[in-house]
């Protein structure tokens, strides 16, 4: 029966890859654009972030100044661009931290099993009390910095990794390979290596976008309340902190840093829903 | 059930060691600026502050368990007298967002569900993934900016109590609610959504089709009453998102709540009283969270405990 069927067409390269996956290749490509504007926010166009010009304030958009003015004649095309990279250092720094932090917890509780009721009642105690909140408070009890800002929503965030491993090593240890594995006198820590961690690198890297996402918020509303990055560097939440009182008048201060953290938000969010898609399909037919 | 003691314990001990380490001397405070080394000697021995942690925060919890939660050291106020003031427009606010987002959201996920492959499932989806984007505070901006500074629909902001009328009332709560939906909405859609599917996949669905039952009692009565248990989960652990939520949605739209509350707590450095609401508000989520354990025996009567 010739013809009958139609060949399969099947691309490769980069083009195949944005046809199979189109939610990596948008969030992925959104996001390296904001990565480029962070490495090279210096070379934009942009004056210094933090000169004041009293002369100049509340300017509205226009050619000299792209995005307008603040409330102290700073540029706000200037302090959005530098603003990208506080936003994705928190992001990146915390995604990375936290599954690090989630991934020995995790570890330790799926196969120390005496220690795994005392750590699970602990993250369980730290998961009841609102991330935001835990945040907000971690960041009352230290001067504002953003490596302060990165702690706190590590601290906040880690618990549910640890959970996620924990269940993953839970599950694999029940596996055959593995009991094969402990027949054969593996050690532990070999184990680890060649089953455990191949098993739960998927997973995790899903979470960590997620929890990408979720930093990059998180230090937006600590700095828009007044308890996050220091007020002299230019961050989102600091800029539309300092467009909050004047944001009736003059929307357009609170608007651009807006803007761009949707952006950004939404780029890592495509990224980890793409990501979830492509390592897990079982998951990808049900959400 | 019995598992809410110990966690409530470990929440306790947490928010306790918080204030504990918190720099800078209570009792120098108390004292004020012109007091010697030994009058803030005094106060501190008075206070009990100079005694081993263990007997502190044993003291603490019986006064919590009294319902004492400390005073604050920036009004002097006991912190329980603060937080009954600030209850109501919290309590407001997030009652009307979580019956908004629910009556909203279960059916955005069912027809979505219904819908699965088609553009309204792609469009309800894509929406859900920028309400997950969307910081509350944007869309909280972006809303008041629209309906309340350019259509002038509804007020900009502030707060009216309930008991001069409902109309005022619900008025002020709208741009906040669903500003503090959003994220919630996305989150129960696509759960309710991916429950359904997987629901909508049963024998028991195709036998109620056959037997010639209507698209809307499928949905509606079959399919969504046996996915309802991940739903109402979601909606459970939602509620830290409500929590946080509101602390932010209260400063955008200068509502006087407990998240406003919070926030002068915080630059003020007011620790008992970030203690309080920070137990407060973790005391409600561990406590909505068993009530979601106690429904599922309700929604599923193979659950048992």
């Amino acid at each position: 029966m010739p013809d009958v069927l139609p060949p399969v067409k099947v691309r490769r390269g980069l083009v195949g890859f944005m046809y199979r996956y189109p939610t990596i290749a948008f969030g992925g490509a959104l996001l390296l654009a904001m990565l480029l504007i962070a490495v090279l926010a210096p070379y934009l166009g942009t004056v210094d972030p933090t000169a004041l010009a009293p002369a100049k304030r509340t300017r509205s958009p226009s050619a000299e100044y792209w995005f307008g003015t603040d409330m102290f004649g700073r540029d706000i095309y200037s302090r959005v661009l530098y603003g990208t990279r506080i936003s994705l250092m928190v992001g990146l720094s915390v995604a990375v931290l936290a599954s690090m932090a989630g991934l020995i917890v995790g570890l330790v509780s799926g196969f120390v099993r005496w220690a795994d009721g005392i750590i699970m009642r602990i993250m369980d105690g730290m998961m009841s009390i609102p991330p935001i909140l835990l945040a907000i408070t971690l960041m009352a009890l230290t001067r504002a910095s953003v490596s302060n800002v990165i702690t706190a929503i590590t601290i906040a965030e880690f618990p549910r990794v640890a959970r996620l491993v924990r269940s993953v090593v839970l599950s694999l240890r029940e596996q055959p390979y593995v009991d094969a594995a402990v027949a054969a006198g593996t050690r532990t820590p070999m184990i680890i290596m060649r089953h455990i961690l191949p098993n739960t690198l998927a997973p995790m890297t899903v979470q960590a976008t997620y929890i990408c996402a979720s930093a990059i918020i998180v230090e937006a509303i600590l700095s828009f309340i007044g308890a996050g990055t220091p007020p002299t560097n230019p961050s989102w939440g600091n800029i539309m902190a300092d467009g909050r009182a004047l944001w009736q008048v003059k929307p357009f201060i609170v608007f651009f840093p807006a803007l761009f953290l949707s952006l950004t938000v939404l780029a890592v969010n495509l990224l980890g829903d793409g990501l979830r898609d492509m390592l897990d399909p079982r998951m990808a037919k049900r959400l | 059930m019995v598992a809410t003691i110990p966690v409530m314990a470990i929440v306790a001990l947490f928010v306790f060691s918080l204030l504990y380490i918190a720099p800078g001397d209570p009792a120098a405070v108390i004292a004020g600026e012109q007091a010697s080394p030994e009058d803030v000697e005094k106060i501190r021995r008075n206070l009990g502050l100079d005694r081993p942690f263990v007997t502190r925060f044993g003291e603490w919890s019986w006064q919590i368990l009294h319902g004492d939660l400390g005073t604050s050291m920036f009004t002097g106020l006991p912190v329980t007298t603060l937080i009954a003031q600030r209850l109501e427009p919290t309590l407001s606010l997030m009652m009307v967002t979580l019956i908004l987002s629910v009556t909203i959201a279960v059916p955005m996920g069912v027809i979505a569900a219904w819908k699965a492959g088609t553009w309204i499932d792609r469009g309800l989806m894509a929406f859900a993934v920028f309400g997950f984007s969307v910081p509350v505070f944007v869309v909280g901006y972006v809303l008041a900016y629209i309906f309340a500074l350019e259509l002038d629909w509804l007020p900009v902001q502030g707060y009216t109590p309930l008991a001069r009328g409902f109309g005022p009332w619900i008025e002020n709560l709208i741009l906040p609610s669903v500003a503090l939906g959003c994220v919630y909405i996305a989150l129960i859609a696509r759960i309710t959504r991916a429950s359904m599917l997987e629901v909508l996949q049963q024998d028991y669905i195709r036998t109620a089709r056959s037997k010639g039952m209507g698209q809307r009692g499928i949905l509606f009565v079959h399919a969504l009453k046996n996915a309802a248990v991940p739903i109402v989960t979601v909606i459970g652990i939602g509620i830290a998102l409500l929590i946080g939520g509101a602390v932010v949605t209260e400063s955008v739209f200068a509502i006087p709540g407990l998240g406003r509350l919070t926030v002068d707590a915080i630059l003020r450095r007011d620790y008992p009283v970030i203690q309080g609401v920070v137990l407060l508000f973790s005391f409600v989520y561990v406590l909505v969270n068993l009530a979601v354990d106690l429904l599922y025996t309700v929604l599923d009567p193979r659950i048992r405990y």
